[in-house]
């Protein structure tokens, strides 16, 4: 195992590490070299930044959308006997077992111009003309969502099953609101799995590729499809390696974050 | 527990109807009788599916696919295994290093292992596609089984195999005598797992697979690129059937959140 690891992991990334550091010609690809100048152009020219940024963005706005989604969800899947319960469940990760390209292109085919939801507003005459809900950052947000949605809903209920039984009702007993029980016991309680989850969609979303480059229709790019795109058209290697690594701080990053509130 | 309102109720089953509600529509939408998507389906035809069953680049494509997960499971799966007995038998600071390095493609972007592998092949002139895809299947799916053996042997009592070994057996009888019976339902976990790991990859296989192989999901994917017609929402729904059955069978023998909480 080691040695296939070697050959097929440590290797392939040690090369690519290489690579970051050389640079681009246009007529033999990449001219051995050790220089910074990939990274400087990847941190500094303002397209890059942007869609840094823009990675960014896309990683915390799905982060936020599926908490909330999940966070509903699971409250309620949660307070269902344990049939329900695990029907529900089947529900919720079955998805995970379905092709990533299949559960993309549901959402082409709803958002589209021609699609689903378009077609079902015209047909009713709410609106005139299709609404853009298709090729922008919209599209990719929701399709993220969708995908990622299972791991917040299982990284929460992880967490409340888990908890004592009673704390809701001692709360209640002590006369305190909903609402109050919900901010001040529910939440804090549950801010483990809300975290883990939270860090989990966000990594999955900034290293994604197929939902932002399927549903995005070219106009939205993320560091992904940019890394994809200068490796597999314009051939530009180094500043393409030099994305993977800026690409790859940012996960490492969240996931030491992640492994640091799992051990608190 | 919290007991959710009818705020979090209606939150909660609004949820479950998003994460639903696009497969359901794919299901509909591929026995249309129309040469375009809609939802609900126009008239009933199973004509979308006999489209699929005569063309031959999604047939072999399949093909790919089944060859690619099953060599894939059949050398992650028994290297897992292995490399989870090995890690239970040595030292704790041994086994906390090498397991997080042995883990890291989990945590490792698909993407970047992608473009690394299809540089390093470039770079070591691999000109073995079928292989080189496999292998960057092995790679990602090692943890899993990883992981699935290693929890089934925490479950094992350490007293077996000091039993046999006093009893005289060798180390090779003790493994295959002892050990794998008793981990045999967690060898299974972890076949089904690497096995649909390997078969909806994409991520990876977009950057190693070619004219030579191109597995299912790359197929619809290119498919996608000119055309949405009713006969991916038809092969969409072939793999979502399939994943649903798969569902049922987890459940059915391990428990749901038994199967995934040993992946996750």
């Amino acid at each position: 195992v080691l040695l296939i690891y070697l050959f097929f992991l440590v290797a392939p990334y040690l090369v690519l590490f290489r690579m970051s550091f050389n640079e681009f010609s246009s007529l033999k690809l990449y001219v051995p070299a050790f220089t910074f100048a990939n990274y400087a152009t990847v941190l500094a020219e303002p397209y890059y930044l942007g869609l840094l940024a823009r990675t960014f963005l896309v990683g915390v706005l799905v982060a936020v959308v599926t908490l909330v989604m999940g966070l509903a969800l699971a409250v309620y899947i949660a307070s269902r006997g344990p049939v329900t319960k695990s029907l529900l469940m089947g529900a919720v990760l079955s998805p995970l077992l379905i092709n990533l390209v299949v559960r993309t292109y549901a959402w082409l085919i709803l958002l589209g111009d021609q699609g689903v939801i378009n077609q079902w507003l015209m047909g009713w005459g709410v609106t005139g003309s299709p609404l853009p809900i298709n090729n922008n950052l919209f599209a990719v947000v929701i399709g993220l969502t969708h995908i990622t949605l299972p791991l917040m809903v299982l990284s929460i209920v992880s967490v409340i099953e888990t908890l004592p039984p009673n704390i809701i009702e001692a709360a209640e007993s002590l006369g305190a609101s909903r609402a109050r029980i919900f901010r001040k016991v529910f939440i804090p309680q549950v801010m483990p799995g809300i975290a883990a989850g939270s860090l989990l969609v966000f990594c999955y979303t900034i290293s994604a590729f197929i939902t932002p480059q399927m549903l995005g229709g070219g106009r939205v790019s993320t560091l992904s499809t940019v890394i994809y795109e200068k490796f597999t058209f314009s051939l530009n290697w180094p500043v393409g390696s030099a994305l993977v690594f800026v690409l790859l701080a940012a996960n490492l990053a969240a996931m030491t974050l992640h492994r640091r509130i799992f051990k608190s | 527990m919290m007991r959710p309102g009818p705020v979090l109720t209606v939150g909660g089953i609004a949820v479950i109807a998003f994460i639903l509600a696009p497969l359901v529509v794919i299901v509909g939408a591929s026995f249309t009788t129309t040469s375009y998507i809609v939802f609900p389906p126009v008239g009933f035809t199973l004509d979308w599916y006999a489209k699929l069953l005569v063309r031959r680049d999604f047939y072999s494509s399949f093909w790919d696919s089944l060859i690619v997960a099953l060599a894939c499971t059949a050398i992650a799966v028994p290297a897992g295994a292995l490399a989870a007995i090995g890690l239970h038998r040595a030292s704790p600071a041994t086994r906390v290093s090498l397991q997080s390095f042995i883990m890291s493609p989990l945590v490792l972007p698909t993407i970047i292992t992608g473009v690394a592998l299809l540089q390093f092949y470039q770079m070591v002139d691999f000109h073995f596609p079928v292989m080189g895809l496999i292998l960057g299947h092995v790679i990602i799916t090692i943890p899993y089984a990883l992981r699935s053996v290693g929890a089934g042997l925490m479950g094992l009592d350490p007293a077996l195999e000091e039993a046999a070994a006093s009893l005289g057996a060798t180390p090779l009888r003790i493994l295959l005598r002892v050990l794998l019976p008793n981990l045999a339902p967690a060898l299974l976990v972890s076949v089904i797992f690497v096995f649909i790991i390997s078969f909806d990859q994409v991520t990876v296989s977009i950057f190693l697979s070619g004219a030579d192989v191109m597995p299912l999901p790359i197929r619809i994917y290119s498919y996608i690129e000119f055309s949405l017609d009713p006969m991916v929402a038809a092969i969409s729904t072939v793999l979502i059937v399939f994943a649903y059955v798969l569902v049922w069978v987890l459940e059915r023998s391990f428990g749901l959140n038994r199967a995934f909480g040993s992946s996750h």
